[in-house]
């Protein structure tokens, strides 16, 4: 399978090295993923917030199994490491992801680290979280003069389309 | 331009009369501009003493903001520099105790104030007090425009919902310019007009005045007193308001908009013939106008201009004047 020249030549190195082994990558990783679920909104460097955000959309396609899978269970006891969230990921996070196939999770750049290295930082939350949006909502108001006349002007459209067919 | 020579050389015969009988425009602006400055100095003795007065606002953010105002003296815009530079600029119109009231209309007793501008969640008052401040200018415009040999009598301007894509605003030309169709230079010199009164950022000042100094202030002009006299009737305090920009005095239907100024994109799109009416030959003067807040781009523009060239029709009350518009309205679109 090839996507793009970078994965090419990956020879199949997707995942990106981090801390000291691959035992502490995935200690690290639960870690923050612990936090992701029981804050629903965490600041993290951008590197990190990109490699947990695939297995924080896993474990929510997991969960969705419901609790008396055994592979769910499974995967929820490992990847939380506190275990008071188990309960919660089964009876708040897989409700409300419910209706919805992927895309559970939202990522968005912040600036960068100042004062210790300077590293690129980022948000990673879970969507429909009970916190203020992140980017601004853009505001739809059908009831402001442009948009008024232009109602009227595609009532006046469609009306000439009728009275033509 | 044969129709101009014509209609001058018709002047020329009948000047010697006309010219007894009705005073130059300028001397009318001046009365009324005159009348209307008595009136309003008048007023504002009757407040010789600076008394305060609580006012609380309710914009969003501003809630259980409090502010100590003069009696007869503050005008809700006076709030608003009290605020932000953000609301002075943006509010159009003020909401007193839930009725809707001029921005330069002064304050005469405790109460609350809702500052709207055209991007609340709601600008429907907004929006209506902004066309009819568009049809007031165009009234404005036509009615200084013409030259002293002209007469221009304003009809009542007919309320139109913002959704039927233009304001308008009737008119009444001298009976020598009956023959005359304004072609599109003179349109756009009409909106030339126009735009300069925009340019120069005039207010709206408005008087609350009893229907005797109203019919002073339009004793020249028999059609403008009966208007008067209707209004009066129609309210419920008696009164009737009018609004002075620049030295230009109108008299007006509902509040309208703080300034001038808000007005951005503003054209004068048409002028109808409705057929022949009590006072002569109606005519009906549209345009479409956006606020600085709210601009369009030119093709959005284009489209909306080009309806709004189109006739309004106006339901009008069942004890009309006017001969019934569905009969004339059949011949304009032709004539575009």
């Amino acid at each position: 399978m090839r996507l793009t020249l970078n994965l090419l030549i990956s020879h199949g190195r997707v995942a990106r090295k981090m801390g000291l082994g691959p035992r502490s990558r995935m200690d690290l990783l639960r870690n923050i993923l612990t936090g992701l679920v029981r804050h629903e909104r965490i600041e993290t460097t951008a590197a990190r917030a990109d490699e947990v955000r695939f297995y924080a959309e896993k474990l929510i396609d997991y969960a969705k199994k419901g609790d008396t899978d055994e592979k769910a269970m499974k995967m929820a006891s490992f990847w939380l490491t506190e275990k008071d969230l188990v309960p919660k990921l089964f009876k708040v996070l897989a409700p409300r992801f419910e209706t919805q196939l992927n895309d559970y999770t939202r990522m968005a750049r912040i600036p960068t680290k100042q004062n210790l290295d300077k590293a690129k930082m980022a948000v990673l939350e879970y969507k429909g979280n009970p916190f203020p949006p992140l980017y601004p909502v853009k505001k739809e108001n059908e009831l402001t003069l442009i948009n008024q006349l232009l109602k009227g002007y595609r009532e006046e459209k469609a009306q000439q389309l009728t009275a033509k067919a | 331009m044969a129709t101009r020579t014509v209609c001058q050389l018709l002047h020329r015969r009948f000047s010697s009369t006309r010219a007894a009988v009705r005073p130059s425009a300028a001397e009318i602006l001046n009365q009324r501009n005159a009348v209307f400055s008595r009136e309003q100095a008048r007023q504002r003795s009757l407040y010789p003493r600076v008394e305060k007065i609580e006012v609380s606002m309710q914009c969003p953010g501003l809630e259980g903001t409090l502010l100590v105002m003069n009696k007869g003296m503050s005008t809700p815009l006076s709030c608003a520099k009290h605020l932000t530079e953000h609301h002075v600029t943006n509010s159009a119109v003020a909401l007193v105790d839930g009725e809707l009231w001029p921005l330069h209309q002064p304050l005469t007793h405790s109460c609350s104030l809702t500052l709207l501008t055209f991007k609340d969640s709601d600008p429907t008052l907004v929006n209506q007090a902004f066309w009819r401040s568009c049809a007031a200018l165009l009234g404005q415009v036509l009615e200084t425009a013409f030259k002293d040999d002209f007469s221009v009598e304003l009809l009542s301007t007919p309320e139109v919902p913002v959704i039927s894509g233009a304001f308008c605003c009737d008119v009444v030309l001298d009976p020598q310019l009956d023959s005359w169709t304004p072609s599109e230079e003179s349109l756009r010199s009409l909106t030339r007009g126009a735009q300069q009164l925009i340019h120069q950022d005039l207010v709206w000042e408005p008087l609350e005045v009893a229907p005797s100094v109203a019919l002073e202030v339009f004793s020249h002009s028999r059609c403008k007193q009966e208007e008067v006299e209707q209004k009066a009737a129609q309210s419920p305090k008696g009164t009737v308001t009018l609004y002075r920009c620049g030295d230009y005095v109108l008299l007006s239907g509902g509040p309208l908009v703080a300034r001038t100024g808000l007005c951005s994109q503003y054209e004068m799109t048409a002028l109808h013939g409705l057929g022949q009416g009590p006072w002569g030959l109606h005519r009906r003067a549209q345009g479409l106008s956006l606020p600085v807040q709210l601009q369009a781009h030119h093709t959005v523009w284009r489209k909306l201009r080009e309806r709004a060239e189109k006739l309004v029709e106006v339901q009008r009350p069942a004890e009309t004047v006017t001969p019934p518009s569905p009969v004339d309205s059949t011949p304009p679109p032709t004539n575009q």
